[in-house]
């Protein structure tokens, strides 16, 4: 895929290949299962729903008030990436809020992955070693993180 | 209406009540995964940082560990904490000392 790039009509598009389109349907479906079926002790899910307070009594007490705000957000933006992601070979094409959405569940894939594969600024950095059992796994994680830059060099000239 | 004695005053003020008033911090903490052009696109977005603000905003982030990014009443602070967190950011809260 060659990038995002800003159309005539305010909205962003890309060329995806095939392939492109199936393994993001997967990390999709992945990560709706991740949010609706995760095990608490999870550490993928744990980094998606970090803790906002040290104290556990305030923290419960958040956690009340939020209640389940954050996963039907999570949610909700999947649902977005899985519509305007379209079928077969062609461009996908987005409105400022799908942009956002896509950023969002993009992002979340890269922190489910990169957590399960505990990466470190080092790893993150080096270049992919084709012997490691993770290259395959790193290199997606690469790919996602090549789509929001792709993304973010767009999407902020956009409107709503 | 009433008024209190001036000593009164200075009791309340060195008391107690002062650390309600103490504003709540808003921190994000740096992490190996997200993307710095992205960190930087959500304090714009969520604050409405100017660039500038943001990037600087990130790079202490990126570079000291921990930046306060945010600041003010309970509420707010965990509204600021629960939309970073929607965005996918490890932030947390605390009273300032």
């Amino acid at each position: 895929m060659p990038g995002f790039a800003r159309r005539d009509d305010a909205t962003i598009a890309a060329r995806l290949e095939p392939e492109e389109r199936v393994l993001l349907r997967r990390l999709a479906a992945e990560m709706r299962g991740l949010l609706l079926e995760g095990d608490e002790t999870d550490a993928a899910r744990a980094r998606l729903f970090p803790r906002a307070h040290e104290d556990p009594d305030e923290e419960r007490a958040y956690s009340e008030l939020v209640g389940d705000e954050l996963e039907r957000g999570k949610l909700r933006a999947l649902d977005r990436l899985e519509e305007t992601l379209g079928a077969g070979d062609g461009v996908v094409t987005l409105s400022g809020e799908d942009a956002d959405a896509w950023l969002t569940s993009l992002n979340d894939m890269r922190l489910a992955l990169g957590t399960r594969l505990d990466v470190d600024e080092a790893t993150m950095s080096a270049p992919l070693d084709e012997d490691d059992p993770d290259a395959h796994a790193l290199a997606v994680l690469h790919w996602l993180g090549w789509i929001q830059e792709s993304l973010l060099e767009v999407r902020p000239r956009l409107a709503g | 209406m009433t008024s209190v004695a001036p000593e009164r005053l200075d009791e309340r003020d060195a008391g107690a009540d002062l650390a309600a008033d103490r504003p709540w911090l808003v921190i994000v903490w740096n992490d190996p995964i997200n993307l710095m052009s992205y960190v930087t696109w959500v304090l714009q977005k969520l604050f409405g940082y100017s660039r500038p603000k943001a990037t600087k905003l990130m790079l202490q982030v990126h570079n000291e560990g921990r930046s306060v990014v945010a600041s003010g009443p309970r509420e707010k602070a965990e509204l600021d904490c629960f939309r970073l967190h929607a965005h996918g950011l490890w932030a947390t809260i605390a009273r300032s000392d």
